[in-house]
């Protein structure tokens, strides 16, 4: 892409600037303008106004959230104490169960394993729950500024100043349309990270900081989801299943999940690591194939599909957990790998993130000192804290997968039972490191799997319950470093996996005139990273398309 | 030049719509709102009439409280003011008899050279409301105008026409146009027009403010059914000789499916 490198641009000053609006940084935001005006409440005129601004790009607030999810109130209930009378939240937890899925039978776990039980939580959509979050932020002053992705980050030094918004209005070449809109410099004290899973200024910031350097890699799932609306009230709000096993194999990480939503709808997904083996594995088509077993067709039978979504998540813990902190930045939420991949959450341990990140920097500004010394609280007391001890208690979770189903339930019963503790600390890879090469033709791995439009439909179809779109005339924001790869190399070595991983229909390798190419449909994109983490050769970069792309999730 | 914008918000172009229970109108839950398109373009004309003119753009929409957002966008583009008609009374205003008149009432003491609408709605699309603001102000109007040249006392306006043809008109002022899509090219809202959007003025009105009941608001049109249209194929084999099955083919296309 041509960068205009001599362009003057716009700096805009803020004391505090957090990329990402998900529930991190809202309840960062939300934490710290509280804290702020009760100090200058007391110490009049104490820090006098701190400008506080989140940057997303989604169009709107909550567009690009979609979690399962159950949320444990448990940090929530410390951001917002009465938030039973105001959350939007759907029901309680009510009836739960857990099935083992063999290919048309299950098998009910005699009791529901502790990291599964969920009473006391509640049935929520996320992005219901951030548009929430969001207007209590706004009434508090902070500034929320959608449409706007952060495109690079500013340092001095090392230090990070702020962060360069993307620019608006260019052409597929990359050349200014008579509407461009160059992005603004963004300068802040404090910039947090909350980009979610993968975050692609957290790339930047990793690569060159080396924070993953003492880690393990990152290992991740992607979660395919549908929402359906049914005639009758067969599984009330509230009520919650979830499987293992079928259809996924047992080199696959993964399960389901079922949640009684309000107004008659179920929500129904499957995730699916992103450590496979067989590179013809294709999410989608796991959960199309998924809904096909007698206990979900029987769920489903007359209800409408009105939406789709798929989302990775960062799965792999406590060993993962990058270096949070440096100069002037902090990282919060997923794109710090604080999700608790063995209870399948990660929203109390995001909020707690923001929570925490609020006070460190809260201590920060009183003391004008953002150096990495003065931030490294937040890490220390996020560790320390409720949410780390229950991610070390996790610690080993994936990691036994690593091994396969069987040696993974053994080991996670284990380290269940022990608190997290295994004979030996398991070694981990990244998670497209796992993928094996094809080596001949392999066949089709779903030929059995038929499309009815009913229960089952074509990825494309689904995207389309995404309502996903991007302005066609920009630069594609998938970029593939080396394409002459997929064509040569990938092809035969591992067949294109990118047209089975991603669940939006993006890649697509089609002949012009006897000529293999590779086809990016990049405005089908759903933003949910599973290109950028699951290559093989690990040469497409997700970078953020322009301000306002990308699905529009409503109640997802 | 005092410029009035009337923009109505509708359902996002993407949205997946659901028909409502009484099936009177779509399931409103769970769908993302945008401004109409051309309204938009509406908006982006006044702009730029301002710029190269000077003078004032005010914005007026009516509707619950999610239509600030689009308002709040309207002002971060470059709008002076706006005027939100936000009370349950309105939602009575269900066609464009209603909305033109409630409009029409909030602008009497304006004195606004130019109101600009979009041509027609996304949602309901009755192409009405500009024409019923202008009647009720007595003030002169076009329609589909794709080109604005202010002059003295009057404006010129190029309107568009059937097959490709345009007419150009001169209208005197003070007039209402409604404006085409796509005559412009829409600029982005600004993090700094965001920022000093929070401080302009935003005037909520009641319908007691214009002396309005739901009475002098009821529809005088209504929906009868909104329905996803039915899908029906019919095929008909034309036999005979080919020349006689040509004629009667051409017969088909020009009086049943009227192509030519």
């Amino acid at each position: 892409m041509i960068r205009l490198m001599t362009m003057e641009r716009e700096t805009l000053e803020m004391d505090v600037l957090l990329v990402g609006a998900g529930p991190a940084n809202l309840s960062c935001a939300l934490h710290l303008s509280r804290l702020v005006a009760a100090h200058n409440e007391k110490n009049k005129p104490g820090l006098g106004e701190i400008q506080i601004a989140i940057i997303e790009k989604a169009a709107e607030i909550g567009a690009h959230q979609l979690s399962g999810a159950v949320l444990d109130p448990v940090s929530l209930r410390e951001l917002v104490p009465d938030f039973e009378k105001s959350a939007p939240l759907e029901a309680a937890v009510g009836d739960e169960k857990v099935y083992f899925l063999t290919e048309r039978g299950k098998i009910a776990a005699p009791f529901i394993p502790p990291p599964l039980r969920n009473h006391g939580n509640y049935v929520v959509s996320l992005n219901k729950l951030v548009r929430w979050l969001a207007d209590l932020c706004e009434a508090e002053g902070v500034n929320i500024f959608p449409e706007f992705p952060g495109w690079e980050m500013l340092y001095e030094g090392d230090a990070v100043t702020g962060v360069r918004t993307g620019d608006k209005g260019l052409d597929k070449e990359g050349h200014p349309k008579p509407n461009f809109e160059p992005g603004v410099d963004i300068a802040a004290k404090v910039t947090v990270l909350g980009e979610g899973v993968r975050g692609s200024l957290v790339k930047q910031l990793m690569k060159r900081l080396k924070l993953d350097a003492a880690s393990d890699p990152q290992v991740y799932s992607v979660g395919v989801k549908e929402l359906w609306e049914m005639p009758d009230d067969r599984f009330p709000a509230g009520s919650v299943i979830h499987t293992l096993g079928w259809p996924l194999d047992s080199h696959t990480f993964g399960g389901s999940w079922i949640y009684g939503m309000k107004d008659r709808i179920i929500n129904v997904g499957l995730a699916v690591g992103l450590d496979y083996r067989d590179p013809r594995i294709d999410p989608h088509h796991e959960f199309q194939k998924f809904k096909t077993h007698p206990l979900i067709a029987e769920l489903l039978k007359d209800g409408k599909l009105i939406r789709y979504g798929a989302k990775a998540m960062p799965v792999g813990g406590w060993y993962t957990i990058p270096q949070l902190v440096a100069d002037g930045v902090m990282i919060v939420g997923d794109s710090g790998a604080l999700l608790n991949g063995e209870r399948l959450k990660g929203i109390h341990t995001a909020i707690r993130s923001g929570m925490i990140a609020a006070e460190t920097i809260f201590e920060a500004l009183v003391a004008g000192d953002y150096s990495r010394g003065k931030l490294e609280v937040y890490e220390k007391k996020l560790k320390e804290g409720h949410a780390g001890r229950e991610l070390y208690k996790s610690r080993n979770f994936h990691q036994a997968f690593d091994h396969g189903r069987m040696v993974g339930l053994v080991a996670a019963g284990i380290s269940m039972f022990t608190g997290g503790r295994l004979p030996s600390r398991l070694a981990i890879k990244a998670g497209h490191e796992h993928m094996q090469k094809l080596d001949g033709d392999k066949g089709d791995l779903y030929a059995d799997l038929k499309y009815d439009d009913k229960l089952t439909v074509a990825k494309l179809t689904d995207v389309y319950y995404a309502s996903t779109a991007h302005d066609e005339d920009q630069p594609c924001h998938l970029k593939v470093l080396d394409t002459n790869i997929c064509i040569e190399k990938c092809t035969i070595e591992y067949g294109n996996p990118c047209q089975n991983f991603c669940p939006a229909n993006v890649y697509e390798m089609v002949e012009d005139s006897e000529k293999r190419r590779l086809q990016i449909n990049f405005s089908n994109c759903v933003h949910c990273k599973t290109c950028d983490i699951m290559d093989p050769y690990q040469i497409i970069d997700w970078v953020p398309p322009e301000g306002g792309g990308g699905p529009n999730y409503r109640n997802m | 030049m005092k410029i009035c914008v009337c923009l109505k918000q509708v359902p996002k172009k993407d949205s997946i719509l659901r028909i409502a229970q009484d099936q009177k109108w779509i399931d409103e839950r769970d769908i993302s709102y945008e401004m109409s398109e051309a309204d938009a373009y509406a908006l982006e004309e006044a702009l730029r009439q301002k710029e190269a003119h000077g003078g004032e753009v005010i914005v007026i929409s009516m509707g619950p409280e999610r239509t600030r957002q689009s308002i709040k966008e309207a002002l971060a583009k470059g709008a002076d003011r706006a005027i939100h008609l936000d009370d349950p009374i309105f939602e009575q205003a269900t066609d464009a008899a209603g909305i033109g008149r409630a409009i029409a009432a909030a602008l009497k003491d304006e004195g606004c050279d130019l109101i600009m609408t979009g041509l027609q709605s996304d949602d309901h699309g009755f192409g009405q409301v500009g024409l019923i603001i202008a009647e009720r102000l007595g003030m002169s109007s076009a329609t589909i105008v794709m080109e604005v040249q202010i002059e003295t006392g009057s404006v010129r306006v190029k309107r568009e026409l059937e097959s490709g043809w345009f007419q150009w008109v001169r209208v005197p002022t003070p007039a209402v146009l409604t404006i085409q899509s796509g005559i412009n090219q829409l600029r982005y809202a600004t993090l700094k027009g965001i920022m000093s959007a929070k401080k302009k003025e935003l005037r909520e009105v009641k319908a007691a403010d214009l002396n309005l009941t739901a009475d002098d608001l009821k529809p005088l049109q209504s929906i009868e059914r909104a329905y996803v249209p039915e899908k029906s194929k019919q095929t008909e084999f034309i036999e005979g000789k080919p020349a006689e099955i040509a004629a009667r083919l051409v017969e088909k296309l020009r009086f049943d499916a009227r192509v030519f």
